[in-house]
């Protein structure tokens, strides 16, 4: 007798892309084809919109689907509910999405029959996808039989491996392996609502995903007519950047020369620059100067959270910068989310979408409490921000970022989110100081890793021929304080043997509050 | 071979027993379950006389190496085609098994179980 060598394909990790937003990045490629996958959550979470794009995307792109109920929404329910999502096409009905009930079968004949049904439908519609929607029904018709269950689960599995079928089988179920079939599926998801005082977020995890890496930890998602978007955390998916360039060395002239010649030539190339400042202090106007050097070949973009791109357009226009005629190139795109209910990933998936679509080089993010106020999880921001910086320095990105500091003067200089500004290049502080009654703008580099700079502090002036940063700020001292006094005089007051600050309090014009 | 042809799946997995009894009883065979090697010897020989084994290689008691030697060695099982079905590879397989007509490795695709068994089965009854 021959002896045929006859392999058949082993499938082992062929992957099934979800083909649903940011979820192949959460899975780390999509699912395992042939696999068997349990998708839990409370009513209302979105277990069957999710399992529903999945199927209608894959039928769209001419796969057989078997959408199977037990004992959920009737189909004409289920339809009329997935009708306002835009991935819903009635043409793909029966022929690539078909919707069949299992319920008499099971109700009359046992988990046996369930079984067989399944595979004699997978085979008679030649699906390569089924979506079982109803286990809660089929644990319920097990009831204390966590036995039959846990091996209706386990043929389930080998059902999907040996047809060729992918499988979702949705339950109302919550928590972790605690269930016996829990144990029996290749991959375990959950779709969770979290609420945050009056707000409210979705949240997916995957527990558990067999033979292969994934994003851990809680990853949100949102549903729209466009269906489910999930936006991986940033932090873990961009735990090491894409990429790991050296530092180039080069300059980036920030559009303001003084400002250059203090920073030895302008900002260090694809480094971020931290600009605190409190408000009005001319943190937005030196961003615009920043863009006003946008070009074909350096595409500007600002990220901004305060003033809209309208008012932006205006002032960039009270300081002779004509940003419409950059927009008009192509060379600039002002992006506005004012603070609000984002999501914090959203953010983050957009800047980058954005930074990545125009090649930008110049980038001003305005400010950051656009995505501190994003933050659910305020002890996420450092990681977070940490991730996405490196990520535009992997992206060439010379970038500037906002940041609000509380108080207008007084003599404490309190950096908001310390553990932020430590991870920018570059620091620029400006200052309001009050001397002989009146407001001066101040500014001053505190920091340039890795490179020389001019530390003194100098007066700027917001002109409408942009910013002009003057002299150093000189015969003055505690500048920074915001409550200046002439060195000079206090000086003399010192040679004469009298008390400078008594002196000083008692109506000096040298201080003046 | 009468017009309904027998297959005798040998195979300790349940889920994949099942799932070959169903699919091929579908296909309008008749299919014989064992759940190791010594009760397909004991389903030989109670019969009907099967017209192909699917056989596991390793179960309990007697593995489907031991089944296929115990048929080779039986005048009356001797011509029975074989498939060998493993989640092993073949070539571990081979060392100790020949005189097989078809190794399937694990995991498999029904459909693809289904058209070798129609194929070989053809071939039986053509006398190739």
């Amino acid at each position: 007798m021959s002896e045929p060598e006859v392999e058949i394909d082993e499938g082992a990790l062929e992957r099934v892309p979800s083909l649903v937003p940011g979820l192949d990045a959460v899975l780390c490629g999509g699912f395992l084809r042939g696999g068997l996958f349990m998708i839990q959550g409370s009513p209302g979470t979105g277990k069957t919109i999710l399992a529903s794009q999945i199927l209608y995307s894959h039928a769209a792109a001419g796969s057989h689907t078997l959408f199977v109920t037990v004992l959920g929404e009737s189909h004409g329910r289920l339809m009329m509910h997935l009708r306002p999502m835009r991935f819903f096409n009635p043409a793909l009905i029966p022929e690539h999405v078909t919707y069949i009930s299992a319920y008499h079968t099971l109700k009359d004949e046992g988990l046996k029959a369930l079984q067989a049904f399944l595979l004699r439908e997978i085979q008679a519609h030649h699906a390569t996808l089924l979506v079982l929607d109803g286990m809660s029904a089929v644990e319920a018709a097990t009831a204390g039989l966590g036995f039959e269950l846990k091996r209706f689960t386990y043929e389930l599995g080998t059902l999907a491996t040996t047809a060729d079928c992918t499988m979702f089988l949705l339950t109302t179920a919550s928590g972790t392996m605690s269930a016996p079939e829990h144990t029996m599926v290749d991959g375990l998801i959950e779709l969770r609502q979290r609420f945050y005082g009056a707000r409210s977020e979705r949240r997916f995890v995957v527990h558990k995903l067999r033979g292969s890496a994934f994003l851990e930890g809680e990853h949100a998602f949102r549903i729209t007519r466009a269906g489910v978007t999930v936006f991986p955390r940033t932090e873990a998916l961009l735990a090491t950047p894409t990429r790991r360039d050296p530092p180039s060395g080069a300059r980036v002239p920030t559009g303001i020369a003084s400002l250059d010649t203090m920073l030895e030539g302008g900002f260090p190339a694809a480094t971020m620059t931290a600009v605190a400042g409190p408000s009005g202090a001319g943190k937005t106007t030196l961003g615009l100067q920043f863009l006003a050097g946008s070009s074909a070949a350096e595409p500007g973009l600002l990220f901004g959270c305060y003033e809209p791109p309208e008012r932006l357009r205006l002032k960039a226009a009270t300081m002779s910068l004509d940003l419409v005629a950059l927009e008009g190139r192509g060379d600039l795109e002002m992006l506005w989310y004012p603070i609000g209910e984002h999501i914090l990933d959203e953010l983050a998936a957009r800047l980058l979408d954005a930074v990545r679509r125009r090649g930008v080089r110049r980038l001003v993010i305005d400010g950051i409490a656009g995505f501190q106020q994003a933050a659910l999880e305020p002890e996420r921001i450092v990681r977070f921000w940490s991730a996405l910086s490196h990520e535009l320095r992997a992206l060439g990105v010379t970038a500037m970022h906002t940041l609000e500091m509380p108080d207008l003067v007084g003599a404490e200089v309190r950096v908001p989110l310390g553990g932020i500004s430590s991870l920018a290049e570059v620091m620029v502080m400006l200052r309001y100081v009050e001397l002989r009654s009146r407001l001066f703008r101040l500014i001053s580099l505190f920091k340039v890793r890795e490179g020389a700079f001019d530390p003194t502090i100098r007066e700027f002036a917001i002109t409408n021929a942009g910013v002009v940063v003057g002299q150093p700020f000189e015969g003055v001292e505690a500048v920074l304080s915001g409550m200046a006094r002439e060195a000079a005089r206090i000086a003399a007051i010192s040679a004469a043997g009298e008390d400078g600050d008594r002196d000083l309090s008692s109506g000096d014009t040298a201080r003046s509050g | 071979m009468s017009d309904v042809a027998t297959v005798l799946v040998v195979e300790d997995e349940f889920a994949i027993a099942d799932l070959l009894e169903m699919v091929l009883g579908d296909e309008g065979y008749r299919v014989l379950l064992a759940v190791n090697g010594r009760q397909g010897l004991e389903r030989l020989a109670e019969g009907p006389r099967p017209d192909l084994v699917i056989s596991d290689y390793m179960m309990p008691v007697l593995d489907g190496a031991g089944l296929i030697e115990a048929m080779r060695g039986n005048e009356a099982y001797r011509d029975i085609p074989c498939i060998v079905m493993s989640s092993m590879p073949e070539t571990s397989v081979r060392e100790r098994l020949d005189g097989y007509a078809a190794f399937v490795r694990k995991p498999f695709h029904l459909a693809a179980v289904v058209e070798l068994v129609a194929t070989i089965l053809a071939g039986t009854q053509t006398g190739s």
